[in-house]
């Protein structure tokens, strides 16, 4: 089955890490950034994580992301260094076009800060199993309900997928053309919709009873197959976190940043 | 007290007037193995679930009379109570699954871990239950990504692990090859052993009758008996509630082989015994045998003395060309892969004409790749695959549909109308027949399979095995020349299973070509003409039913078990 989760376990000290350590990290890296409200943090956190994944041999997976966020950020270049409301000093003209100082300085500031949140949650994501994720958010209180949802996303999804290409394969077999021009194609949509929704329903119910066979609605305290105790690189990772979050939020508060 | 005590149990399900349990009374003794036996509707499936308190607590509706499990009342106590003193396995494993767990390993503990047992116990118990049931191997799998036998394995290992103390099983073989379904059986026999009381809906009344001791007849909602499977399967208005007897009673039936008590013997070896110590001709028993299997099993003298080897002349025999009338599917040096580089089949040549072919194996053993290649839905990666003389590996699925038909196993994957004549007709209109056409054709399809008084239902109203002939009703109407059907068979009981022969017959005698693929070794002995056995991406046999049910080494290596007339007729020869 085709996973829609971005985590593989490659057997790196980041994937070896405890989530929850990871989430620290997470944090800190978004918000010491914009607490400082410098470029230069933007450029500290940023460079940590390429390091961080680089180091955990996940820069690669990582790198369709960074991809992605590269043609947000120059939308964001393009629009800002050109019509910045603070517009002031001229820095280049491309012909009728004309890029400011102000707005490239903004647009920078924006482009990190989604270039440093997309690197810190690739950390997180392409390290951590979700169901992982999952059990040791329960184990500190999160719903268990809630955490049967998040789970099952990641495992029904999938599967609802493969089942509509098992109807695609049925109807293409009644003859139905599924190639073509546009038109055929829209209504070689209409025949999946129904079985998908329809098996989706039954399966539903079905998996509902399957649960309450295996004791999901007990009162009694569930446990847990794994414990996953805190390393000294989670404790690293953990008080780094805080305390580099403390000193720029002090250092802020004083007025020195 | 008993461990389960049913009483003036009555239920109807929501928006229904017609009640689905009808006055149920009975007990049910600790470390007994109970089958349950009856046509499709009788209210198997319904009573199992009223035994976990999913009926009423679940399903609602109209609730009468009184469910006691272990002293538990089922009506009132919470499900998640009731579930650990009984497990329920469902028919199909697949919406067993928690569907939140991404190993097998992770799968079998979830029960285990939401009744809050302690982490080392859960870790000792699911490793336990999956070597016992042989998936150890498959731990860190995904259990999406396991064959059907493989998950109904999964499943049974997922509630066996909770330990309950009673376990009910709702035709949990029905999706397993003959030898995975045999270890099933011989699993749940042996937890019946340690005290576990089991009860089992199953449509295969030769297991029920070898295993079970007692049976509960059901029909229409009512228990008609509930006594051993002797006296069970010995009535005389048996198949009044659409239940064949076992092959060995019926046998007995035939030629007045009675037990001491009055009764027919059910199973193989009380048979034999009786036999043997009756001192009856085996001759003529074999004479008799052979009546009742056809001319293609009779031949006995030939059949034994020659023990052809079939997995050295299957590909010849595969390869040797019929008639060019009769020539349909050629495949020569099929190669097929799903993830490059890990072929499924390295090299597959086969012949088909019009005889009504079966092919048989094991769970993953490349039945329903093979046909989806035939079908054009998969392409293969090399080699040369024609119909009647044209090549047709480049052609779509489409431009194939009005000369091939194909039947999914799960007739919910193609319905989409809203009523089942505009079902049948979605197929004949879709290769081109005008309004009139696809609607004579419908009609005659849906007389075909027995449904054309419901043509205007809409067909989510029907039951499963209805909706299976809806399917096999749409395929029917395109009039193609090839019809494959896969596991045609599933969650039919006796009577379908017989209107589904039918069709076969009917289809042959027009010209046309079917090909089925199926675990049912005694329907395919006697729906077929041509079988191909396969493993593991390989023809290991290709022959006549009587070819390929007498050759041990074929069977084994493909994980079957012949007839269970077959293995009769070699008991008695061998007695001879």
């Amino acid at each position: 089955m085709k996973s829609i989760s971005l985590y593989a376990d490659n057997g790196s000290w980041l994937v070896k890490l405890h989530p929850f350590s990871k989430m620290f990290y997470l944090v800190a890296a978004i918000l010491i950034p914009l607490i400082a409200g410098r470029i230069f943090m933007f450029a500290i956190t940023v460079f940590a994580s390429i390091c961080m994944l680089g180091s955990a041999r996940m820069l690669k997976k990582a790198l369709p992301l960074i991809a992605f966020s590269f043609t947000i950020i120059l939308t964001v270049f393009i629009i800002q260094g050109i019509f910045y409301k603070d517009n002031d000093s001229l820095l280049l003209s491309l012909g009728p076009v004309s890029f400011y100082r102000e707005g490239l300085l903004y647009s920078s500031h924006i482009g990190l800060n989604i270039l440093n949140m997309l690197l810190s949650f690739s950390i997180l994501v392409l390290s951590t199993s979700p169901s992982e994720l999952v059990e040791e958010l329960e184990k500190k209180g999160f719903s268990p309900k809630l955490g049967y949802i998040i789970n099952s996303v990641f495992q029904i999804v999938p599967e609802m997928m493969g089942t509509m290409h098992t109807i695609s394969d049925a109807q293409r077999s009644r003859g139905m053309e599924t190639e073509g021009r546009l038109m055929t194609r829209i209504k070689a949509f209409l025949p999946l919709i129904s079985p998908v929704v329809m098996s989706a329903l039954t399966s539903t119910r079905e998996r509902a009873i399957a649960l309450e066979v295996r004791g999901f609605g007990s009162k009694m305290q569930k446990t847990y197959l794994y414990s996953h105790p805190y390393s000294t690189a989670d404790q690293i990772m953990k008080w780094v976190s805080i305390l580099c979050l403390f000193l720029v939020i002090t250092l802020r508060v004083t007025g020195i940043l | 007290m008993s461990l389960i005590e049913i009483n003036n149990l009555k239920y109807r399900y929501p928006g229904t007037t017609e009640l689905a349990l009808d006055d149920i009374s009975l007990n049910i003794e600790k470390g007994q193995f109970i089958g349950i036996a009856g046509e499709n509707g009788a209210g198997k499936s319904t009573l199992s679930q009223a035994l976990l308190g999913l009926i009423p607590q679940f399903y609602k509706g109209a609730y009468g009379g009184s469910v006691v499990v272990d002293g538990l009342t089922a009506k009132t106590a919470p499900v998640a109570e009731l579930c650990s003193k009984a497990g329920l396995v469902f028919q199909n494993p697949f919406n067993q699954l928690s569907g939140a767990k991404d190993t097998v390993y992770d799968e079998v503990g979830f029960g285990l871990q939401n009744l809050g047992i302690e982490p080392s116990e859960i870790h000792s118990r699911v490793e336990d239950v999956l070597k016992r049931f042989g998936i150890w191997e498959f731990r860190d799998r995904n259990p999406f990504d396991l064959s059907g036998g493989q998950l109904q394995r999964v499943a049974i290992a997922s509630v066996l692990a909770m330990n309950p103390d009673i376990l009910i099983l709702d035709e949990p073989t029905s999706q397993l090859d003959p030898a995975g379904s045999e270890e099933v059986f011989h699993t749940v026999d042996e937890l019946a052993e340690t005290g576990i009381t089991i009860i089992m809906i199953e449509q295969k009344m030769e297991k029920l009758a070898e295993y079970c001791d007692k049976i509960m007849l059901m029909h229409h909602g009512k228990l008609i008996d509930f006594d051993t499977p002797e006296k069970i399967f010995s009535r005389e208005d048996l198949m009044e509630y659409g239940v064949v007897p076992p092959v060995y009673t019926e046998f007995a039936r035939k030629n007045d082989l009675r037990l001491p008590d009055g009764n027919y013997p059910v199973t193989i070896k009380k048979l034999l015994d009786l036999i043997k110590t009756g001192n009856f001709d085996c001759k003529k028993l074999m004479t008799s045998l052979g009546k009742i299997t056809g001319p293609e099993f009779c031949d006995l003298e030939e059949g034994t003395g020659e023990k052809q080897n079939l997995i050295e002349g299957a590909v010849s025999e595969a390869a040797v060309s019929p008639e060019s009338s009769d020539r349909t599917f050629i495949v020569e040096d099929l190669h097929f892969s799903y993830i490059e580089g890990r072929e499924i089949f390295k090299g597959i040549n086969l012949s088909l004409d019009r005889r009504p072919t079966v092919i048989i194996g094991q769970n993953g053993a490349g039945k329903t790749t093979l046909v989806r290649i035939l079908k054009g839905l998969l392409k293969p990666d090399s080699g040369r695959l024609s119909f009647e003389d044209q090549d047709i590996a480049s052609k779509t699925v489409a431009e194939l549909a009005g000369k091939v038909g194909y039947v999914f196993q799960n007739p919910d994957d193609q319905i989409f109308k809203y009523n089942v004549l505009d079902e049948v007709m979605f197929g004949p209109l879709n290769i081109g027949m005008t309004r009139e056409e696809a609607e004579t054709r419908a009609h005659e399809a849906l007389k075909t399979v027995g449904l054309d008084e419901v043509s205007r239902k809409n067909p989510y109203d029907l039951e499963l095995s209805d909706r299976k002939m809806v399917a096999i009703a749409s395929v029917l109407a395109m009039d193609t020349d090839v019809i494959i059907l896969d596991e045609p068979t599933i969650a039919q009981d006796y009577k379908g299973r017989e209107k589904i022969r039918e069709i076969i017959r009917d289809l042959s005698s027009r010209g046309k070509l079917v090909i089925a693929i199926l675990h049912d070794m005694d329907f395919v002995s006697k729906s077929f003409e041509r079988v191909i056995a396969m493993a593991h991406g390989e023809i290991l046999a290709d022959g006549t039913p009587d070819e390929i049910f007498r050759n041990h080494q074929v069977l084994e290596k493909a994980a079957l078990t012949p007839p269970h007339l077959v293995a009769l007729m070699e008991e008695l020869d061998m007695g001879k």
